[in-house]
């Protein structure tokens, strides 16, 4: 009986955990439209998210440019093509390297360093505080928190593409002596405005739903030290998880789109 | 007035610079120590490595209920492989060679996305996993009392864990390799609608065995990196339950960073001059 009791209790976990998260969105989105906006949080969660994020984000995106590249550059060199090298760094650059530097980002540094700060929150119960004075955690903390993400999340895949295009340039010309006029001509090739609205709007689906893994991660921390830790070990694995396949379907989608 | 601030900021800024460098020289320390007591580890912690690799292969807690470690690597590779098929086949086909997305596979797959993929992957999964287990540790202080009754914390915690990190990482990258590869060939053949001979053909005639093994001494290099840095962030954890979790966070930024650095030197020192690849076969 009561073995039994426990086996249905450990099924139902991952349902309940995901029914907890789903309800914890509707009223995020519900709640992101009814006054009053808490902007002087909205503020700081920006500046918190965009100070952890920025080193990581350039120390990043500098390996993994150059690796793509110079991958790239390899088969060129073979077709006797290495002029178009900036064809393949801009459609590298703009279509993966940038959303997936982003991802690895916003999901490694941003979300961990949110959920390590509301779970730490929700262990010193400063959230049952908040409700018994009547204020809305979700709405104060949870809200502005999410669309600090997603916002960052775009400033940073600009960021990423730039300073991944950068990157690229210097180490063809210097490394590899492709002609930079050839490098730069090549760059809108294959890669066109519409490239770069896909990539921004991956961007923000990716800040957006990292954003909403890591507060439900926080708030629902339990159990002492190891439930902060574990809590923001699985904040990594899920967001990481749900933003790879977000990667895909939407690549998928904004091929489409473009072709 | 004005001077009194100023040299106080100074002071604090010297003061930071110091604190970092010192940071720098703990960490190498603490590294050196891990790396030394390997020995030490089969000779006296066989039990606690062996339940070390179980524990790491399935994952804890909520991670075990998706599947654990294997199924959290093989859906990331699957994923990225499946770009391969998506992105690869379409620009191909823009160009009137979608018979190369075998090729595709073949190259980047096994060079950058495979060993990359996987690095992420065990930074998230055991990494950040033992960073949470050896800071609730340090909290507790259940390290202090492990020192307390002889126990070399050090080879008994980290090194055990770098060593089950790299005995891991070996089936963890096959699943991975061979998630990308199917990925890539599931979405080219079935969902494009590529003839699988086609496919076939120019994956084999372009899979290079050297390359393979090269990317496997990456995945190793990797594996031990990500493992020092964590198993590092988690002993050096302070500041009760929230400074776990900002620990967690801190060593995930890092051992990403490191990761990629370690995949861009280990590509460039083995394919940097003569690129080990033929396109006339």
């Amino acid at each position: 009986m009561v073995a039994s009791d426990a086996v249905a209790k450990n099924a139902a976990k991952p349902i309940r955990a995901v029914g907890g998260f789903f309800s914890m969105t509707l009223d995020t989105f519900v709640l992101m439209f009814k006054p009053p906006f808490a902007w002087r949080e909205f503020i700081l969660q920006s500046w918190f998210v965009a100070r952890v994020a920025i080193v990581p984000t350039l120390m990043l995106t500098i390996p993994y440019t150059v690796l793509l590249t110079f991958t790239f550059n390899i088969l060129l060199t073979e077709f006797g093509a290495a002029d178009f090298s900036g064809t393949g760094a801009a459609l590298g650059t703009v279509s993966q390297i940038g959303p997936i530097v982003t991802v690895l980002v916003i999901a490694g540094a941003g979300a961990t360093a949110m959920c390590a700060d509301l779970g730490a929150r929700t262990i010193r119960e400063e959230l049952d505080a908040l409700r018994v004075m009547g204020v809305n955690p979700i709405q104060t903390l949870v809200v502005p928190r999410v669309l600090a993400a997603t916002l960052v999340s775009l400033a940073l895949s600009a960021t990423v593409v730039l300073v991944g295009l950068t990157g690229a340039y210097l180490f063809c010309v210097y490394v590899q002596h492709v002609s930079p006029g050839a490098f730069v001509s090549g760059l809108t090739l294959v890669t066109g405005p519409a490239d770069v609205v896909i990539a921004l709007v991956k961007a923000a689906l990716f800040g957006l739903t990292a954003g909403l893994i890591a507060c439900y991660k926080g708030i629902s921390v339990g159990g002492g030290p190891a439930g902060v830790g574990n809590a923001v070990n699985e904040t990594v694995v899920f967001t990481f998880m749900a933003l790879f396949a977000i990667n895909v379907v939407a690549t998928a989608v904004g091929v489409k789109a473009t072709m | 007035m004005s001077g009194g601030t100023a040299s106080h900021r100074l002071k604090r800024t010297v003061d930071g610079w110091v604190h970092s460098w010192n940071q720098i020289g703990v960490q190498t320390q603490f590294m050196g120590k891990t790396l030394r007591s390997i020995g030490d580890v089969f000779l006296n912690y066989r039990v606690e490595l062996i339940r070390l690799i179980a524990q790491m292969g399935l994952g804890t807690g909520a991670l075990a209920i998706v599947g654990g470690t294997v199924a959290i690597v093989g859906f990331l590779t699957l994923s990225t492989g499946a770009l391969v098929a998506v992105q690869g086949y379409n620009q191909f086909s823009e160009i009137g060679v979608e018979a190369l997305t075998g090729f595709a596979s073949a190259f980047f797959n096994v060079r950058l996305i495979a060993p990359a993929t996987t690095a992420i992957a065990l930074s998230a999964t055991i990494g950040a996993g033992a960073t949470a287990q050896l800071g609730a540790m340090r909290i507790n202080e259940e390290i202090d009392a492990l020192e307390v009754i002889g126990i070399r914390s050090i080879s008994y915690l980290a090194s055990t864990r770098v060593i089950a990190g790299v005995i891991v990482v070996i089936p963890l990258y096959c699943v991975g390799v061979l998630m990308s590869f199917w990925a890539a060939k599931l979405g080219t053949t079935a969902i494009y609608g590529q003839s699988s001979g086609v496919y076939d053909h120019y994956f084999d005639t372009f899979l290079n065995p050297v390359d393979l093994i090269w990317s496997f001494v990456q995945s190793i290099a990797m594996a031990i990196v990500i493992m020092l840095v964590h198993t590092y962030y988690g002993f050096s954890a302070s500041g009760g339950p929230a400074g776990v979790g900002e620990a967690v966070g801190r060593a995930v930024r890092t051992s990403l960073v490191i990761s990629a650095f370690v995949v861009v030197v280990i590509s460039l020192a083995v394919y940097g001059q003569s690129g080990n690849f033929n396109l006339a076969g």
